[in-house]
């Protein structure tokens, strides 16, 4: 609370400059019956307040990891994370996070999901219904306010998570893979939903995916990542119109844009392939 | 919304509005015929084999006999007396031995010191047979109450504890991460989270205990009672009063079916999301 305080309390200036998120020379390390499993290995970016940063990688190269400690769900090996200007020791509500699984608590409704975060931050309930009925207009799924979880699809469930994580009005949004298990339709679907949602919540959101497309479309940044140990390869600025939706996938500037991304991945897999065959 | 009316309306006309095949429809009422005949067949069976002479009549009376026993055993009012005797015991071993079991169950399942300090001797405890503490129960509270309520009370323990303790084991990780992510104090995981998300393997080990509750009843009015349903029929099995011994495992087979159906009914308000 006195770090809140302490923050809060820095010139208007000060905190304009601020990065929303300050990874530095994260390194995060597991104790397995093989030894110690280097997952994440020095990591270090800066997040600007209302920018949206995708990290991609192929999948067990650290991206949960990373995502998790900025949660404050994983304790840094090495290395400091500051979430607004303050370490984060715990789970914060200012940083709201979204799962590839939805989560859902079966035995709440739709409005009592996303009426969970308000009411454990002490609003009542009249406030914490407001807020949640707002987040299902805008999300669409107001026939549904009173559904339970294990009537919904998939993507409805995943839509619910995403509104009641912006129910506590978070500074910064984490997302793992959010749509990774959805079909294709549903996901692009999702994808223009969540650029539109985006445009009218101020948070900083980090995105993580194995998907290059899917990164490309959302970011303003985009982070490659290597596998084993997990390590920062390249950074790519997305500087793709906005309003933007799925369909920028069409344009050359997206296809000139992926074709960088590609080759990063592909010298790296080159690399990698080596390595292996020389050990 | 109003194509989708027209669509249902469509395929309303399709078929006619009447079931496409009449043949399913006499198959189901047959069967319903067959069942509705079920238990009176049984018994005009069982009256026509007991008055046949094949079988002595007085190891293997006919249900009229049984129905006279039993009218007469509710006339002189001692029915009642057993009943309520009987019901009092399996209901209050039940409330007891389920609560004890649920809240063991939490502090186990939640916290690995007291799992430590307690699973192992629970899971040497638990596969004794209850009706095995007959003797020792007989010793510590002769023919006290006690006694009996101790015989439920232990047979339903171990049932809910174990349902209990998996149940808040088996709560998902994930759904503990978001809570945490949304600012649940975690003082606060147990109520919002870890007990619901039990439920469902504590409304599971409950329904178990209702059966439980009944096997070790009989084991504890077996052990020496004044009043009970078991009470009664080991008398009039002393008695020769075969048709009254027959009527009181009818009697018995009833309350337990009967309480089986109420606990059904009750899990499923109490799992109200399934
Ligand atoms: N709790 C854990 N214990 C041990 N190893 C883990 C744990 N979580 C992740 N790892 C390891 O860390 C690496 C990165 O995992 P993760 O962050 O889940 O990757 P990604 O999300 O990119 O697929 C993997 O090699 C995984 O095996
Ligand atoms: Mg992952």
């Amino acid at each position: 609370m006195k770090l809140a305080l302490a923050s809060s309390s820095a010139s208007v200036e000060e905190v304009r400059k601020q990065p929303a998120i300050q990874v530095s020379n994260l390194s995060i390390v597991f104790d397995t019956n093989r030894g110690q499993n280097i997952a994440v290995d020095r990591v270090s970016f800066d997040v600007a307040p209302g920018e949206f940063v995708c990290i991609v990688g192929p999948s067990g190269c650290g991206k949960s990891t990373v995502l998790n400690t900025i949660a404050g769900l994983e304790v840094p090996f090495e290395g400091d994370i500051l979430v607004e200007g303050a370490p984060v020791y715990s789970p914060r509500p200012d940083v709201g996070m979204v799962f590839q699984q939805p989560h859902l608590f079966p035995w709440k409704s739709v409005r009592r999901n996303i009426a969970h975060g308000p009411r454990m931050l002490g609003k009542s309930r009249t406030e914490a219904n407001a807020i949640a009925d707002n987040l299902i207009a805008m999300v669409g799924l107001t026939r549904f306010a009173d559904a339970y979880p294990n009537t919904l699809s998939g993507g409805m469930q995943q839509r619910v998570a995403i509104a009641r994580a912006l129910a506590n009005q978070p500074r910064v949004l984490l997302m793992d893979e959010p749509f990774g298990a959805l079909d294709a339709q549903t996901r692009a679907v999702m994808q223009d939903n969540l650029l539109a949602l985006r445009d009218r919540i101020k948070a900083t959101i980090v995105f993580v995916t194995h998907d290059i497309d899917e990164a490309i479309v959302l970011a303003d940044r985009v982070l490659i990542m290597s596998a084993g140990p997990g390590r920062i390869l390249r950074e790519v600025a997305v500087k793709l119109p906005r309003p933007r939706s799925s369909s920028v996938m069409l344009e050359p500037a997206y296809l000139a844009l992926k074709k960088d991304c590609l080759d990063v991945i592909r010298a790296e897999g080159l690399r990698a392939f080596n390595q292996s065959d020389a050990n | 919304m109003q194509e989708a009316t027209s669509t249902r309306r469509a395929i309303a006309i399709r078929t006619g509005g009447r079931a496409r095949r009449p043949d399913s429809v006499r198959l189901r009422r047959l069967n319903i015929l067959v069942g509705a005949l079920s238990l009176p067949l049984f018994v005009c069976l069982w009256e026509l084999v007991s008055r046949s002479g094949a079988v002595n009549m007085v190891l293997f009376p006919p249900p009229t006999v049984v129905a006279a026993a039993v009218l007469e055993w509710i006339r002189s009012g001692q029915f009642f007396g057993d009943l309520l005797a009987s019901l009092f015991r399996v209901t209050t071993g039940f409330i007891i031995g389920g609560a004890l079991g649920i809240l063991f169950g939490i502090l186990t399942g939640q916290f690995p010191v007291i799992s430590s300090l307690l699973s192992p001797l629970f899971h040497i405890l638990r596969p004794i047979p209850p009706i095995a503490f007959v003797p020792i129960v007989i010793l510590w509270f002769g023919l006290s109450e006690a006694g009996k309520l101790f015989l439920v009370v232990w047979g339903v323990f171990f049932t809910v504890w174990l349902s209990t303790h998996i149940g808040v084991q088996k709560v998902d990780r994930g759904l503990v991460r978001a809570a945490l992510m949304l600012g649940t104090p975690r003082r606060q995981m147990l109520q919002e989270i870890v007990l619901l998300g039990a439920l469902p393997y504590i409304v599971v080990g409950l329904r178990t205990a209702v059966s439980i509750s009944f096997y070790t009843l009989v084991a504890a009015e077996l052990a020496g009672a004044f009043a009970g349903i078991v009470y009664r029929i080991e008398i009039a099995q002393q008695n020769l009063q075969t048709g009254q011994v027959m009527g009181g495992l009818a009697a018995l087979g009833l309350i337990s079916f009967i309480a089986d159906r109420l606990f059904a009914a009750l899990a499923e308000r109490l799992v109200w999301w399934r």
